[in-house]
């Protein structure tokens, strides 16, 4: 029961996304990984804030796309769509020209972007 | 709570803790039997893991149909999922040699920069050759393996080895659950059939090995399930869904990808089928046309591949029919490439799920005709004819086409999810039909008077009290049945999973890549500032694709399959001399070669003579030995001896 009301609550926050919060959030981690990568090169560090970026993206984008699914549902389903979407922008960045320290950066700036645009689009059809 | 309620909830309890704890000591075992050097998993997996594994399974089945919540037995179906996809990623040191470790060689490149516009490097004849290269997989999991590799500041191999093993571990389990809700609109089944899955030898092959083809069944396994979602409703985020994961199938593997796109013609043809309200001969045929539309896409994609990939030379043939003997033909029709193979407990593990499904399917119509709701009708007949599909493409490519660039086999990863559902639903029927009749013959319920009466001696019971006895002793009997069917079918069921493995994960294999050889190309990557060239056989160039990748100017390992690089070797091997080195150097643009030669893959009696004659150069010399005298690596540089 607490695990169900933990999980809704964090989801409700982060869709809810006043002032852009979380997508701020989202960029700082992207900032992150970029210094990790950059400089300090620990997997520890990488994973922690990657875990937080997939968080805040995934339950973006499966707020914006399965609404009607349970919480649970709503995060595995966002998750893959992060997933693919990440994959996508990548690959564009890579048929283009390559995926180097600097465009992986763009790229995860572009999916967090995309998953705010989402997540905001449905917040306003739905008048929340 | 009820006490009887609040008991069962704590045994519920138990039984979970138990499961993880099981989990966790196979995960543990797994990692203990970890070597350095073997062939298969099936030599070094510790002894204890096997039936550890069988018993967690075991426990999870029974786990299943409690009334437990569904987002916690999926927890633990994906726990089961990624353990038992991860053989290959935790066994061996660098994952095992089945295409993945070429795969990973490209990948390395697009990593370390050193390739622009994706693989292939070299400029190609035509602009659809080019297209067609832009869209092929390695590059979308070259994408994604460097994304991941990047946020989690990871070597790529471990990211490589672990990608589709989580990936099919997590995502997998949860794409069979939504097509089976959607079919069956039951979560016990549904469940079981995400676990079942794992019951399927070829699926689990796929889903433990890093290759593009295995990311496309993944997209192919949900646009399948926004595919059924779409048969009844006109949503259009459904629709966007089920456009993107076809497309990113498509993305991932060409043979997922038409697949796809071939299911979401049908599905339009369905819902206009539906929308028509009518079972007209008219509009059965306007049903039956796109379902031979459709299964024609695959075997005609593969003839107009030579215009967007060189060296391809797909077509249709008669020849099998002339050449093989007709027992062979039929055995070809029936069972597909398993015809050819002699272990009888195989064949019967590759087509058991498949097998159970059909008869599902044909015992599903023969009900159909009398009751069926529509809501059960539409998803169930568009993946029975998606299934249906899948078998007549299999056999056309099996049967009447020759030159393909991959094995037709591979259509049974796909064949086998369309399967699960129903395979499931035929346990859980059987299953349920079997209780329901073992409850109903044992009722009424046994009192102790009657329980008495059957021990009472025979001599002192009137007829009527004997007659009652043989009722009551009929009773304990189909409640010993029915106790004993809750046991044996979680027994039953894991352990058909648990064999699947033997057959999924192969019995017989070349030795993978040693732990000595990783070494050996790590310390020359590490030793060596100027551009090299390494002259070996095809295991070390497997190494080195895991550690520098292919054709990397500034760390050189030959292609594979490339001539000059086999050359080389093979003149080295004769004549270890530095006139191979110089040619290696000037032909790769490099200003130091090494030559590696490894006792197992040699054999001990030619390794002995190389190495003499190596030694006895004296313009070439020994960088290095690994693991304890196995391998030697010899070294050359321009103008003078390393």
């Amino acid at each position: 029961m607490k695990t169900r009301l933990g999980l809704g609550k964090v989801e409700q926050e982060i869709t809810h996304d006043e002032k852009l919060l979380f997508t701020l959030i989202s960029y700082v981690i992207i900032l992150i990984i970029f210094a990790n990568l950059s400089g300090f090169q620990s997997p520890v560090l990488g994973l922690l804030a990657s875990a937080f970026y997939f968080l805040i993206n995934g339950i973006f984008l499966g707020h914006a796309f399965f609404e009607k699914e349970t919480a649970f549902f709503r995060l595995i389903l966002g998750l893959l769509l992060l997933i693919m979407l990440l994959g996508f922008v990548g690959w564009l960045a890579v048929i283009i020209y390559n995926l180097d320290v600097i465009r992986f950066t763009l790229v995860l700036i572009i999916v967090a972007t995309i998953s705010s645009l989402s997540n905001k689009r449905v917040k306003s059809k739905n008048g929340a | 709570m009820e006490p009887n309620r609040e008991g069962f909830t704590k045994f519920l309890r138990i039984g979970e803790t138990l499961y993880l704890l099981l989990s966790i000591l196979s995960f543990y075992l797994l990692l203990l039997s970890r070597t350095w050097e073997a062939h298969t998993v099936w030599e070094i997996l510790h002894p204890a893991f096997i039936p550890t594994l069988c018993a967690a399974t075991a426990l999870l089945l029974t786990i299943l149909p409690t009334s437990e919540k569904v987002t916690h037995k999926l927890l633990f179906v994906i726990v089961h999922s990624v353990l038992i996809h991860s053989f290959f990623s935790i066994v061996f040191p660098a994952g095992d040699n089945s295409g993945q470790q070429m795969y990973l060689g490209r990948i390395r490149l697009v990593y370390d920069n050193a390739v622009l516009h994706g693989w292939p490097p070299w400029p190609l004849e035509s602009i659809a050759f080019q297209v067609y290269q832009w869209f092929r997989g390695i590059n979308f999991q070259a994408a994604l393996s460097v994304v991941f590799a990047r946020m989690f500041s990871m070597d790529i191999l471990w990211v490589h080895l672990f990608l589709v093993p989580v990936l099919w571990g997590v995502f997998t389990p949860i794409a069979v659950f939504l097509v089976t809700k959607t079919l069956s609109k039951n979560d016990t089944v549904a469940v079981l059939a995400s676990l079942l899955l794992s019951a399927f030898p070829y699926a689990t092959y796929f889903g433990a090995i890093s290759t593009h083809n295995s990311l496309g069944y993944i997209f192919f396994f949900y646009a399948l399930y926004f595919m059924l979602k779409n048969l009844d409703s006109n949503d259009s985020k459904t629709k966007f869904l089920m456009l993107a994961f076809s497309f990113l199938s498509l993305l991932s593997h060409y043979l997922t990808g038409i697949i796809s796109f071939s299911l979401l013609f049908l599905t339009v043809a369905f819902k206009s089928y539906r929308a028509q309200k009518t079972s007209s001969l008219t509009a059965r045929t306007s049903l039956a046309i796109p379902f031979i539309l459709c299964t024609s896409l695959l075997p005609f994609s593969f003839i107009y591949l030579r215009f967007f990939r060189s060296g391809t030379h797909v077509a249709f043939t008669l020849s099998r029919f002339y050449e093989l003997p007709f027992k062979e033909i039929v055995g070809l029709f029936l069972i597909g490439e398993l015809t050819y193979y002699f272990d009888l407990e195989a064949i019967i593990l590759m087509i058991i799920g498949p097998l159970l499904a059909l008869l599902y399917i044909a015992y599903r119509l023969h009900k159909m005709r009398k009751t069926s709701s529509a809501d059960f009708r539409t998803p169930f007949s568009f993946l029975f004819v998606a299934f249906l599909m899948i078998l007549v493409d299999y056999r056309i490519l099996k049967l009447l086409m020759e030159g393909l660039p991959i094995r037709a086999e591979r259509l049974w990863v796909l064949r086998d999810f369309i399967a699960v559902p129903f395979a499931a639903l035929a346990i859980y029927t059987a299953f349920s039909s079997l209780r329901a009749f073992l409850r109903a013959k044992s009722l009424p319920s046994i009192t102790f008077s009657s329980l008495k009466s059957i021990f009472k001696p025979l001599s002192r019971r009137t007829f009527s009290q004997t007659k009652r006895s043989i009722i009551n002793l009929s009773n304990h009997l189909f409640i010993a049945l029915l106790f004993s069917l809750n046991l044996i079918l979680p027994l039953l069921l894991a352990g058909w999973i648990t064999v699947s493995l033997s057959v999924a994960y192969p019995q017989v294999a070349p030795l993978q890549t040693t732990n000595y050889e990783l070494e050996a190309v790590k310390y020359i990557e590490e030793n060596t500032q100027e551009k090299y060239v390494v002259v070996g056989d095809i295991w070390t160039i497997y190494a080195g694709e895991r550690i520098v990748g292919l054709n990397n100017p500034r760390a050189y390992y030959f292609g594979e399959l490339e001539k000059t690089g086999i050359d080389l070797f093979t003149n080295m091997k004769s004549d270890p001399s530095p006139e191979w080195m110089l040619l290696a150097m000037n032909y790769t643009d490099t200003t130091t070669a090494y030559f590696i030669v490894t006792e197992p893959r040699l054999g001990s009696e030619e390794f002995q003579s190389v190495i003499s004659r190596a030694l006895n150069n004296q313009q070439i010399s020994v960088v290095g030995v690994f693991g304890a005298g196995k391998l030697y690596v010899f070294g050359y540089g321009k103008g003078e001896g390393v």
